[in-house]
């Protein structure tokens, strides 16, 4: 794999900031050469580059080309990571708050002296057709899912998108746990 | 596509052009950086907790009460300037909580491209170290 990334910058410029292209027959006759194998080597970059030319993400439709669709492409991939971050605590929030379901078990235990007495255990917990455990299902699916975007977009290796997740989740971590850090107080620390 | 198996190799580039490793020296030394980077996470993510337990446990008991009771509209006067001290240090506290969390979210996606690289001796790598912080960090957490 090494060697094929040797190869590949051996006829591209070294000081662009282009990333090696995907579609190889549409690209500008600069990138004309001999090999036929041209498109099985360094389909994706595999060190960080910082530019905006020709960069895929995600869904094949997506193409960024210019300066201002890459500015489009870092506020969105900012409020994603945003989203998620928030994703995260409304679904603790949330179960924090469905867990109010308490159920009861008593059961006699025999106690000293012959007499019977009443142990009573409690649990606490969902049950699994209930609607505040479906939502937490759909939602975990939902996480899931911008999880796993996330990851794809951090795997450009581009640095304007993979600064646009970081800034993000701080953000995102920032705004929306501070609400939970104070609601964890209440219950922890006022009486 | 680069290969996209696992591969037993000495040569790898990892995350950065700069970062290129031909030998098997090299290569040990790169294990060694992933594998701190990944003990690094770990410690991170258990210092965080303990940095908000400490937080929540240095700071006035109420200052979330009259955090409520302030947000609900019915401001006091500002004649506790205590309580806007507290509450100063407490955005300090949570921004420096941020920082760190934007610091753990980079070096996960690190690690994860480090993965990606497909060699072996980096995953191993991340593995041990991943061990080795929640082996080491772990424990710190339960004596909160």
């Amino acid at each position: 794999m090494d060697h094929s990334h040797h190869m590949e910058m051996s006829y591209m410029d070294h000081n662009s900031t282009m990333p090696p292209s995907h579609h190889h027959p549409t690209t500008s006759a600069s990138h004309s050469h001999g090999g036929g194998d041209s498109n099985m080597m360094m389909m994706m970059p595999m060190t960080f580059y910082f530019g905006f030319k020709n960069v895929q993400l995600l869904f094949s439709g997506l193409v960024i080309n210019t300066a201002g669709e890459m500015a489009g492409a870092f506020v969105a991939v900012f409020l994603l990571a945003m989203f998620y971050e928030g994703l995260k605590i409304a679904r603790e929030s949330l179960l924090r708050k469905s867990q109010v379901s308490i159920r009861y078990n008593s059961m006699p235990v025999p106690g000293p002296n012959g007499t019977i007495l009443m142990e009573t255990h409690k649990t606490v917990g969902q049950q699994m057709l209930s609607f505040p455990h479906l939502l937490q299902t759909v939602l975990h699916i939902i996480q899931v899912v911008i999880s796993y975007f996330l990851m794809l977009i951090f795997m450009t290796y581009n640095g304007y998108l993979c600064i646009a997740v970081a800034a993000g989740a701080g953000t995102g971590y920032f705004l929306f746990s501070w609400k939970k850090a104070v609601v964890v107080d209440i219950t922890e620390h006022c009486h | 596509m680069a290969s996209m198996h696992f591969i037993f190799s000495d040569t790898v580039v990892l995350l950065f052009d700069f970062w290129s490793v031909h030998s098997p020296a090299g290569m040990a030394l790169s294990v060694l950086v992933v594998l701190l980077l990944a003990v690094l996470y770990e410690g991170i993510k258990v210092g965080k907790a303990k940095l908000l337990h400490q937080v929540l446990v240095n700071l006035p008991t109420c200052i979330s009460q009259q955090a409520i009771a302030e947000t609900d509209g019915e401001s006091a006067g500002s004649d506790s300037s205590p309580v806007s001290r507290t509450h100063h240090r407490w955005y300090l506290c949570h921004f420096g909580q941020s920082l760190i969390h934007v610091v753990q979210v980079v070096i996960g996606y690190f690690i994860m491209l480090a993965v990606m690289s497909y060699n072996t001796w980096i995953f191993l790598g991340v593995v041990l170290g991943s061990a080795v912080g929640y082996y080491l960090a772990y424990p710190l957490l339960s004596v909160a």
